[in-house]
C-alpha cells in the first residue's frame, strides 16, 4: 500500500491531469484504466489506488444521509416564526405550478411543531428532533439551497449528479475517481436503501450510478435482503482449503501465460484481482456484521427501538465501513414518495414526525459514536434531500406541502466544517432562498472542497468534453469552512 | 421563413453568380480555399483597412447596418455580407466584378449605390472589388452589436472550417509503395507497412493457424469454434481455406448478433424509460432485432442509417425498416412530467436524438452546442437547432409491424405467459367455485326468503333455473371476476397475426402516453438562447450542419414536399438524405466513422482514437490515408460492410501475432503503427456466452423478446436492458448503462469480476455442465479431460507442464471432496477443474 497520501502536506500541483495519474499510480499493482487516460500506456494504474488530493484535505469520508422525498425545511431547522403569524392566508402572487399538484393549492400553513433555540449557536430546532438537537454545534446549517426541478426524480439526479438530466456521475463516484479509496477489500462506495420493503429513491441505481466514469465508480447498493454483495459467497460444495486450491493453479497457470507474453500489464493486474476477490470474501461480511458491537453501541443507534432500528442498523454500518477505509458511504432514509418517504403531500405533521423517529436517535448515534472514536473529524456528514416543501398547504382532510425547488435546508457536521454555523436565508416565510443563496453546484463544490479537491479541477474526458461535478458552475462556501 | 432564406444565403457563401437577372444558387460546391488562401486573405485584410473600411464607414453602413437594413442588407460584419440581402448575396468571395455590390456601386445595375449620393471614387470601388477578390476579409465588425440578439441564430461557418480533416471530402488514395510488397495481401497492408518502414519496424509475425481460427470466430459470431470446427479448420488444405472460413462466420445468423451488440451500444439502446418509474418497454425489442437482421442482411450501412432516422418515411409498408426507427426511440424519458417541465423535457428528448446521432454516425459531438456554440468545432448554436427541428413533431408510438418470423416468437412467447392466467381461471371454475356454489344450492333449496327468490324464479325459464343461477353467481364472484378480467387485458394485447408490436418513432401517431402533464411534443422548435426554454429567439426550421454540407442547393437536393396524403413532414427523410449523400452532405464523414468502427474492433483501436469524436478535440487519424481509403472502398462496395469486415481480416496487419516486443515497444510505445495486433479483453455478452458455449448450454435461438433472468441460456444480447435493473453479470465487465451513446467501452480490472467468476452460481452451474461434456462418465482418463478442457475452452492442447499441474489438481481436488463427504467427488474435481479454466487470462483475451 502507498504511504497514506490523505493527510501528507499540500502537495505540489501537477503539470497536468495526466501527470496527476501518473504520479497517483507509481508503485502499484498495475491496471489499465482505459478512458481515464485514453489507452495509453500511461493509463496503466490501480483504478481504486488512493489518490492524492490537489490540497490538503479537511476529510477522508464522506457519510451522506439522504432525506428521500423533500424534507420540509420549515418544519425541520428553518424556524419562521412570521409564517405562524400568517397561517391561514392566502399567499398572493403564488404561481399554483410551483409545486406537484396544481389544484390543491391551499394557505399558508404554520408548522405543526414547536421550535427550540439549542446549543452554544443557539439553531433553531423542530421538536421532532429531540436528539439531534443536542449535536446543533457540531452542524453548519445552509438554510438557502435551492434546485432546478419541482419533480422528485430530475432532483434527485441534480443533487446526486449535478445535472437534473438522467446519466451522469453522482458525487460519490466523483469523488472515487478522484481519491480511489484506502481499502481494497471492501467497495469504496456503498450505498443502502430502505430495508422495510417501501422501495428505492425515484430513479432507482441512477442516483449512485457513475454515468460515463468508469463503472468501478458507481455505488455499491447493499442489498437490504439475502447477501448484501452479490457473489460474495463460496459455493457450497467449496471448502476455502479447495477454492484456495483452484486459486493457486490459476495464479501459476496465469503467471505462465503471462511468462510466454510479457509485458501485459492489464494481464499481470488480473492475477491480482483474483486474491483481492478472496480476501473481500472475508473482509465485507465482517464490515457489515453488527454482532461484534457491544450492547451499548447498539443502544446508541437505536437498535434496541424497533421504530428506528433499521436505520440504525444502517448508521453503524456506516460507522464501521469508514472505520475499514471505505470513501463513500450514502444511506437513504424513506422508500420511493409520497407517504413512503420524506414526501409529506397529505399530514406533513403524521409524516414527518414519524420519519424523525427513524431518524433521529440514529444520526445523533452516529455523531456522538464518531465524535468519540475521533473519526467526526475526517468525516463529513451530510443531511439534506432533493427538494424543500411549500410554506402553503397542500388541501387534505390532513394537510401536508407540495415540492418547493426554492428552498431547502442542508446541515454538514464534521470533517472541516466550522460546527454551529448558520448561513443563507430563506424568505420569512420560508418560501425562497433570499440571502447567500447555495445552488447545487456550491454545495458539490464545497463538499469536494473538504475533501482537498477543487471542483474546477476534477475533470473526465467524455466526448470530446472535459466534464465536472460542478459543469460551469460552483462556488465554495467559505464561511462554514472550519 | 426568415430562417429558411438565411440558410439559403449560407450555402451560398461560396457560390458563383449564375445569372445577371436573376440570383439563384448553383451548384459549385467547391469552395474558394486555395494554397494561398492564407496570403491572400492577408492581403485583403490590409486592404480592408487601408481603403475599404473607410468606404463602407462612411458611405455604407448608415443605410446598411448602423440605423438601418435597407433591403435587408447589414455590412456590419462579414457574415452580413455573405448573407446578402433581398436580392441575394452581395459579393462572389474571389469574384469582386461579379459580385453584386460591386455592380451596384460602380452603377452597371440598379440600383445605383450609394443610393441618392455621388457615385464613389474609381479607385475605391477597384479597392472593394480586389478586396472581395482576395476574399473579402473583414478584422472585426464594423459596429458593436448589442441590439442584435438574434445574430447567433444566423451565424455563418468560415470557410476555413472545412478544412479539418474529418469535414474534406474523400481524398482519392492510392496504396503506397512498400520495400517489402511480399508482407502485404491486401493494399491496407501497403499503408501499414510503409509507415513502419519508415520508422524502421517490421511487422510481427504471423499466429498460428489455431490461434487466427479463435480470432476470427470470436471477431465475427462472438462464439468459439467448437472441438470439431478447429479440427476441421486445422485440417483443411485448400489455398482459400482462411477465406472460405470468412465467408462461412459471415454469413452465421450469429454474425448479426455479435456486431449488432455493438451498434446498441452506440444507440443507447435499453427497454425501458428510465427515469423514476422505469417502466418497461415491452415493444422495444423489435428495433434490436432489426439491428441483428440488418447486420445478418448486410443492409447498405447507408440504407441502415436512413432507416433509423426516418424508416417510415422510405419505406412505411417494411417492418424493418419501422422497426428501424426505434432508434430514435431507445432513450430515456421520464413518465412523470409536471406541467412547469413538459418544454425543458421535450428539449432534453430532441437533444438526446440529436446527440446521438452525432455521436453514433457522425462522430460529432453535436450536443454541445446546445447551450451556445460549440467550443471546439464549427458547429454554430444556430445548426444545433436546425437539426433537432428536423423532429419537432416526431413522437414514439406503438405500431403493429409486419413480421411473420417475429410473430411467431411472439405468439409463443404471448401464449407462454397466457396459458398459466387461463389455467389459473379454469382451476378456480373447477375447484373453488361449486364449494360456492353448493353453498348457493343449498340456500336455493331452503329458500329461506321466499319473496326474493320467487321474484327471480319468475324472471326464468323453467328448467333453466339453478344453472342460470349457477351463471349468475359465477360473474358475481369477485375472485372469479379478477381472474376472467386478467386473461382478457392479456388476450388483447395478443400479437395481430403476421405482425409484432414493436415501438417505433413517427409522426402523425398516437403517442405512447405516461403521466405527463401537458403535450406530448411542442408545435414549434425554437432558437433557445442558453438551451433555456424561457428564451427564444425565433422558430428553428429544419437544416443541416453547414460544415458538412457542399451543395449550393442544399435545400431542392434533399427537402421533398410532402404530398397531400403523407401522414410526415419528411423532414427526417431529408436529414438522412443529407447524412448519406457523399458528394455534397456528410456522407464522406458517415463512411469514415464506420469504417474506423470496424477497424477498431477488430484490430483493438480504432485508426480515429476516439471513434466517437472525430472533431479537433478527437485524436487524429494515425493513417488518414488508409481512414479515406477504407471509406472509399465501402462506397464502392455499395456500403455494405461484410467486404469490409472480409478486407479487414484477410490483412497481414489483422493476422499478427499480439506479441510485446521491446525494441519495437522503445520506437512505438503505443503500437500507433500496428506492429502488433493487441490482445482485446472479450465483452461481458460475450465472456457470458462463451462460457455457456464451453459448458455446451448455450440456446442458440435467434431474435425475439429478452428476459431477465440471469439463468438464461441464450445470448447475452437477449438479455432484456431494464435501466434501472442491468445484470450484475453485465455490468461487472463494463456493460454500458443505455443512458448515453458509447463507442467505445472501458476495460476495467476489479476484483467483483473475480468474485463472479470464483462464486457466481450461473458460473458454477456452467462449470459443471462443463465437466460432464468433457467427463460424461467416472472412467474417462484424466489425461483425456484436460486435454478435452483445454480444446474445449482455449482452442489449444494443453502444454506437458500445464497437463501435469492439471491432472495433479484434479486428484487434489477429488481427494478434497471426498474428504467433504460429496458423492461425486470426481465430478466435482473436474467442475473446479472446468472453472479454473474459464477463470484463465487466455478465456476472457483475445490473443
Amino acid at each position: 500500500m502507498m504511504p497514506q497520501p490523505m493527510f501528507a502536506p499540500p502537495h505540489p500541483r501537477f503539470r497536468s491531469r495526466r501527470e496527476f495519474l501518473r504520479q497517483a499510480g507509481q508503485g502499484f499493482g498495475l491496471l489499465a484504466l482505459a478512458g481515464l487516460l485514453e489507452q495509453t500506456a500511461e493509463a496503466v494504474i490501480q483504478p481504486m489506488a488512493p489518490r492524492p488530493p490537489h490540497f490538503h484535505p479537511r476529510a477522508r469520508a464522506v457519510i451522506w444521509l439522504f432525506m428521500n422525498g423533500g424534507p420540509s425545511q420549515v418544519d425541520t431547522w428553518d424556524h419562521k416564526p412570521e409564517l405562524a403569524r400568517r397561517d391561514g392566508q392566502e399567499l398572493p402572487g403564488f404561481d399554483p405550478t410551483t409545486g406537484f399538484f396544481v389544484n390543491q393549492v391551499g394557505p399558508l400553513m404554520k408548522s405543526p411543531f414547536r421550535f427550540r433555540q439549542h446549543g452554544q449557536s443557539g439553531a433553531w430546532v423542530s421538536e421532532i428532533f429531540p436528539n439531534l438537537a443536542r449535536h446543533v454545534d457540531k452542524m453548519a446549517f445552509l438554510y438557502s439551497c435551492w434546485t432546478d426541478s419541482n419533480n422528485h426524480s430530475p432532483a434527485l439526479f441534480k443533487i446526486n449528479t449535478g445535472m437534473s438530466r438522467m446519466g451522469f456521475p453522482c458525487l460519490g463516484s466523483w469523488v472515487t475517481y478522484g481519491l480511489g479509496t484506502e481499502t481494497q477489500n471492501l467497495p469504496a462506495f456503498v450505498v443502502m436503501y430502505d430495508t422495510l420493503g417501501r422501495g428505492l429513491p425515484k430513479g432507482n441505481a441512477s442516483n449512485w450510478g457513475a454515468g460515463f466514469l468508469p463503472g468501478i465508480f458507481q455505488g455499491t447498493a447493499l442489498k437490504p435482503q439475502g447477501a448484501p454483495i452479490d457473489d460474495l459467497e463460496r459455493s457450497p460444495e467449496l471448502t476455502d482449503r479447495l477454492q484456495r486450491a483452484q486459486l493457486d493453479l490459476l495464479g501459476r497457470l496465469n503467471r505462465r501465460g503471462l511468462e510466454a507474453a510479457p509485458g501485459e500489464a492489464e494481464l499481470e493486474a488480473r492475477i491480482e484481482t483474483f486474491e483481492l476477490a478472496y480476501r473481500m470474501q472475508l473482509a465485507a461480511p465482517e464490515a457489515i456484521d453488527l454482532s461484534r458491537e457491544p450492547a451499548s453501541v447498539h443502544r446508541l443507534y437505536g437498535l434496541d427501538q424497533p421504530k428506528c432500528a433499521h436505520f440504525g442498523r444502517q448508521c453503524l454500518i456506516a460507522r464501521r465501513l469508514v472505520e475499514r477505509g471505505v470513501r463513500f458511504v450514502q444511506i437513504y432514509s424513506g422508500g420511493m414518495e409520497n407517504q413512503l418517504s420524506w414526501d409529506g403531500h397529505i399530514d406533513i405533521a403524521g409524516n414527518h414526525r414519524g420519519f424523525a423517529e427513524e431518524t433521529d436517535l440514529p444520526i445523533a448515534g452516529l455523531l456522538t459514536d464518531l465524535e468519540a472514536r475521533g473519526l467526526l473529524e475526517s468525516t463529513l456528514v451530510i443531511w439534506g434531500g432533493e427538494f424543500g416543501r411549500l410554506p402553503v398547504s397542500q388541501k387534505s382532510a390532513k394537510p401536508g406541502r407540495d415540492h418547493n425547488p426554492h428552498a431547502f435546508t442542508v446541515w454538514l457536521a464534521g470533517g472541516g466544517v466550522k460546527g454551529g454555523t448558520q448561513y443563507g436565508e430563506t424568505d420569512e416565510i420560508g418560501f425562497k432562498a433570499v440571502v447567500d443563496r447555495v445552488s447545487v453546484h456550491d454545495l458539490h463544490a464545497t463538499i469536494l472542497h473538504l475533501l482537498g479537491m477543487d471542483h474546477k479541477r476534477l475533470t473526465y474526458r467524455y466526448n470530446g468534453r472535459d466534464f465536472r461535478l460542478t459543469d460551469v458552475s460552483g462556488n465554495v462556501i467559505q464561511a462554514i469552512l472550519a | 421563413m426568415m430562417a429558411i432564406r438565411c440558410r439559403v444565403g449560407i450555402a451560398l457563401a461560396a457560390i458563383i453568380l449564375w445569372s445577371v437577372t436573376v440570383w439563384r444558387p448553383v451548384g459549385a460546391a467547391e469552395p474558394v480555399v486555395g494554397p494561398d488562401h492564407g496570403a491572400k486573405m492577408a492581403r485583403g485584410l490590409e486592404l480592408f483597412k487601408r481603403a475599404v473600411r473607410p468606404v463602407l464607414t462612411q458611405h455604407c453602413l448608415g443605410c446598411h447596418g448602423e440605423k438601418a437594413t435597407e433591403a435587408g442588407l447589414d455590412l456590419g460584419d462579414r457574415e452580413g455580407l455573405l448573407r446578402g440581402g433581398e436580392s441575394g448575396p452581395a459579393v462572389v468571395v474571389g469574384r469582386g466584378k461579379d459580385s453584386l455590390l460591386v455592380k451596384l456601386i460602380s452603377h452597371a445595375r440598379t440600383p445605383k449605390m450609394p443610393r441618392g449620393g455621388e457615385k464613389l471614387p474609381a479607385d475605391a470601388i477597384a479597392a472593394i472589388a480586389t478586396w472581395i477578390d482576395l476574399g473579402a476579409p473583414y478584422d472585426g465588425p464594423l459596429l458593436s452589436r448589442k441590439s442584435d440578439a438574434s445574430a447567433w441564430t444566423r451565424r455563418v461557418v468560415p470557410e476555413e472550417a472545412r478544412r479539418h480533416w474529418a469535414f474534406r471530402p474523400l481524398q482519392q488514395v492510392v496504396p503506397p509503395e512498400v520495400r517489402h510488397p511480399e508482407w502485404c495481401r491486401t493494399p491496407i497492408d501497403r499503408f501499414i507497412l510503409a509507415r513502419l518502414e519508415a520508422a524502421g519496424l517490421q511487422p510481427n509475425p504471423a499466429v498460428d493457424r489455431a490461434v487466427l481460427v479463435r480470432r476470427a470466430y470470436f471477431d465475427l459470431i462472438g462464439l468459439p469454434p467448437s472441438p470439431e470446427e478447429l479440427e476441421a479448420a486445422l485440417a483443411a488444405d485448400e489455398a482459400d481455406w482462411y477465406e472460405q472460413l470468412l465467408d462461412r462466420l459471415l454469413q452465421s445468423p450469429h454474425h448479426g448478433e455479435r456486431w449488432g451488440r455493438h451498434w446498441l451500444d452506440l444507440a443507447r439502446f435499453a427497454e425501458s424509460h428510465g427515469f423514476e418509474h422505469d417502466y418497461d418497454r415491452p415493444t422495444a425489442y423489435p428495433y434490436r432485432d432489426f439491428v441483428i437482421q440488418a447486420l445478418n442482411d448486410d443492409l447498405p450501412f447507408d440504407t441502415f442509417v436512413r432507416w433509423q432516422i426516418a424508416g417510415d418515411e422510405y419505406a412505411p409498408d417494411n417492418g424493418l425498416a419501422l422497426k428501424a426507427t426505434g432508434f430514435l426511440a431507445a432513450g430515456v424519458h421520464s413518465t412523470q412530467i409536471t406541467k412547469k417541465e413538459v418544454e425543458k423535457h421535450r428539449y432534453d428528448e430532441l437533444d438526446d436524438i440529436v446527440s446521438t446521432i452525432g455521436t453514433a454516425m457522425l462522430g460529432l459531438t453535436i450536443g454541445c452546442a446546445r447551450c451556445h456554440d460549440h467550443k471546439y468545432d464549427p458547429i454554430p448554436q444556430a445548426d444545433y437547432y436546425r437539426l433537432v427541428a428536423a423532429f419537432t413533431t416526431t413522437v414514439r408510438s406503438e405500431l403493429d409491424v409486419p413480421d411473420p418470423h417475429g410473430y411467431a416468437q411472439a405468439l409463443a412467447l404471448f401464449e407462454r405467459e397466457h396459458r398459466p392466467l387461463v389455467e389459473a381461471l379454469r382451476r378456480y371454475e373447477a375447484e373453488q367455485l361449486p364449494k360456492k356454489r353448493a353453498v348457493l344450492v343449498d340456500a336455493w333449496n331452503k329458500k329461506p326468503d321466499r319473496g326474493r327468490w320467487a321474484a327471480i324464479d319468475a324472471l326464468l325459464p323453467t328448467g333453466f333455473k339453478l344453472s342460470a343461477v349457477v351463471q349468475w353467481q359465477q360473474t358475481l364472484d369477485p375472485e372469479w371476476q379478477k381472474l376472467a378480467k386478467r386473461v382478457a387485458e392479456h388476450r388483447s394485447r395478443a400479437p395481430k397475426p403476421g405482425h409484432v408490436k414493436a415501438l417505433i418513432s413517427s409522426e402523425n401517431v398516437p403517442p405512447l402516453r405516461l403521466h405527463t402533464q401537458g403535450e406530448d411534443f411542442l408545435k414549434e422548435t425554437h432558437y433557445l438562447r442558453r438551451g433555456d426554454p424561457a428564451q427564444k429567439e425565433g422558430v428553428a426550421t429544419p437544416g443541416f450542419l453547414q460544415v458538412l454540407t457542399r451543395a449550393a442547393d442544399a435545400e431542392q437536393r434533399w427537402r421533398q414536399v410532402p404530398g397531400p396524403k403523407t401522414r410526415t413532414s419528411l423532414h427526417r427523410r431529408a436529414l438522412a438524405e443529407w447524412l448519406t449523400d457523399v458528394e455534397a452532405g456528410a456522407g464522406p464523414l458517415l463512411a469514415r466513422v464506420i469504417v474506423n468502427r470496424l477497424w477498431q474492433h477488430h484490430l483493438g483501436r480504432g485508426l480515429v482514437a476516439t471513434p466517437s469524436d472525430f472533431g479537433s478535440r478527437g485524436e487524429p487519424p494515425s493513417h488518414p490515408e488508409l481512414l479515406d481509403w477504407l471509406a472509399a472502398e465501402l462506397i464502392r462496395h455499395g456500403w455494405r460492410l461484410k467486404p469490409l469486415h472480409r478486407l479487414i481480416m484477410t490483412s497481414a496487419v489483422y493476422q499478427q501475432s499480439s506479441q510485446i516486443d521491446p525494441r519495437k515497444q522503445a520506437v512505438d510505445r503505443d503500437n500507433r503503427l500496428w506492429w502488433r495486433r493487441p490482445k482485446t479483453r472479450l465483452e461481458a455478452e460475450i465472456i457470458r456466452d462463451n462460457l455457456l458455449a464451453v459448458s455446451g448450454q448455450l440456446d442458440r435461438t435467434l431474435y425475439g423478446p429478452g428476459t431477465l433472468d440471469p439463468r438464461s441460456v441464450r445470448r447475452s444480447i437477449y438479455f432484456t436492458v431494464k435501466r434501472s435493473q442491468l445484470l450484475p453479470m453485465m455490468q461487472v465487465f463494463d456493460a454500458p448503462d443505455a443512458l448515453q451513446g458509447m463507442g467505445e467501452r472501458p476495460t476495467t480490472t476489479i476484483a467483483p469480476q473475480a468474485l463472479m467468476l470464483l462464486n457466481n452460481p450461473q458460473v458454477r452451474a456452467a462449470a459443471h455442465r462443463f465437466a460432464r461434456r468433457i467427463a460424461p462418465t467416472d472412467d474417462v482418463d484424466t489425461a483425456r479431460i484436460v486435454e478435452a478442457g483445454y480444446v474445449t475452452a482455449l482452442g489449444r492442447r494443453p502444454r506437458a507442464d500445464e497437463r501435469a499441474e492439471a491432472q495433479a489438481f484434479i486428484e487434489h481436488q477429488t481427494a478434497g471432496h471426498r474428504a467433504a463427504g460429496h458423492h461425486d467427488s470426481r465430478l466435482l474435481a473436474v467442475a473446479d477443474f472446468c472453472q479454473v479454466l474459464m477463470c484463465l487470462n487466455e478465456f476472457v483475451y483475445l490473443e
